[in-house]
């Protein structure tokens, strides 16, 4: 089960640059999860003290918007899982 | 009707396909509530200015800093310290002095938007923060006009266009999310190009060319030099635009 993660340059200071990483999981929350292990600098960025996503960080799920946001949604072989910070300076 | 002044002044896109001399009064007849004129405020104006819109009523309730002027292309050094409606003006009114340009320095809140945004046909969100976006979401839903927002980080920017009742709103997009406050890292070239987005999409909406950016976010990422795009899918739960809105 490798779910491709796709990530814009705001996330290459925590993960030395890396923009697009191959993880192993079957939902969003392992996924998730599994990209903090390969770059921890992620954790606290990401993550609430119960694992969630933080509300500032939006997801997109093979280039379509996913609403309600649940952790637990599965994740196939082959998808690919964009991450972005919501941006909102003018 | 044209001027002959303006015949000439907006030659080049008149001989635009599918634009001529009726788009080019479809411009002129339009009110544009432009709220903002920071950094993406200045070159959307700019560009709306120099394209011919009608009336061009802006909104911004800050005063000129140092600290602005990387970024903030219609405010310039001699003006640290006026209004920004009021310099931005001023230069708008040399780029082009056929177009209307009214200001306001009121802050814009929930009690005086729809006064503000007064009977303007179009919105352009280029605010630098979620709260006040939220605020004119709800304005464009309520008057069922377009609101085109953008926003910048960085080198990164956004692009989304709304069309109130047809296409997901803001709210679809961010559900509420509300953002600490923080001093937003920005160099000046990524305001530009997503504040001439947004003039484009206005252009394009008001002479009804093109694909508008509805039901679609556009992401740009300059450091890596490459635009993206998502599909939004409108909520049909939306608090502001669905069954859940409040009245």
């Amino acid at each position: 089960m490798s779910v491709n993660i796709e990530m814009s340059s705001f996330f290459g200071l925590y993960t030395n640059d890396t923009l697009s990483v191959d993880v192993e999981g079957k939902s969003v929350r392992e996924c998730l999860h599994a990209l903090v292990e390969k770059f921890p600098k992620l954790k606290r960025l990401l993550l609430d003290k119960n694992g969630n996503l933080q509300r500032n960080y939006d997801y997109f799920i093979n280039g379509q918007s996913v609403y309600p946001k649940d952790m637990n949604q599965p994740l196939k072989n082959g998808d690919k899982f964009s991450l972005l910070y919501v941006i909102h300076g003018g | 009707m044209l001027t002959k002044e303006e015949l000439e002044r907006y030659a080049r896109q008149i001989i635009l396909h599918g634009f001529g001399k009726a788009g080019q009064e479809k411009l002129k007849k339009a009110k544009v509530f432009l709220a903002g004129v920071g950094g993406l405020g200045s070159p959307a104006a700019i560009y709306l200015a120099v394209a011919g819109i009608g009336t061009l009523r802006i909104a911004d309730h800050d005063k000129v800093e140092l600290s602005n002027l990387n970024r903030q292309i219609l405010q310039w050094q001699a003006d640290i310290g006026k209004n920004k409606v009021k310099s931005a003006a001023e230069k708008l009114h040399s780029f082009n002095p056929n177009i209307k340009i009214e200001t306001t320095s009121e802050t814009i809140n929930e009690k005086n938007v729809l006064k503000l945004v007064g009977d303007s046909d179009i919105i352009v969100d280029a605010m630098d923060n979620l709260p006040t976006r939220y605020i004119l979401n709800r304005a464009a839903v309520e008057k069922k006009i377009p609101l085109f927002h953008g926003a910048v980080y960085g080198f990164e920017g956004r692009v989304m266009t709304v069309l109130p009742g047809k296409s997901a709103c803001l709210n679809c997009l961010f559900h509420g999310v509300e953002m600490p406050a923080e001093k937003v890292p920005v160099i000046g070239v990524t305001p530009g190009i997503i504040g001439c987005i947004q003039a484009t999409e206005v252009i394009k909406c008001i002479t009804g060319q093109g694909e508008l950016l509805t039901n679609r976010l556009l992401t740009y990422d300059g450091l890596q030099m490459k635009f993206n795009e998502f599909k939004i899918n409108r909520d049909p739960h939306c608090e502001v635009c669905g069954d859940k809105r409040k009245r």
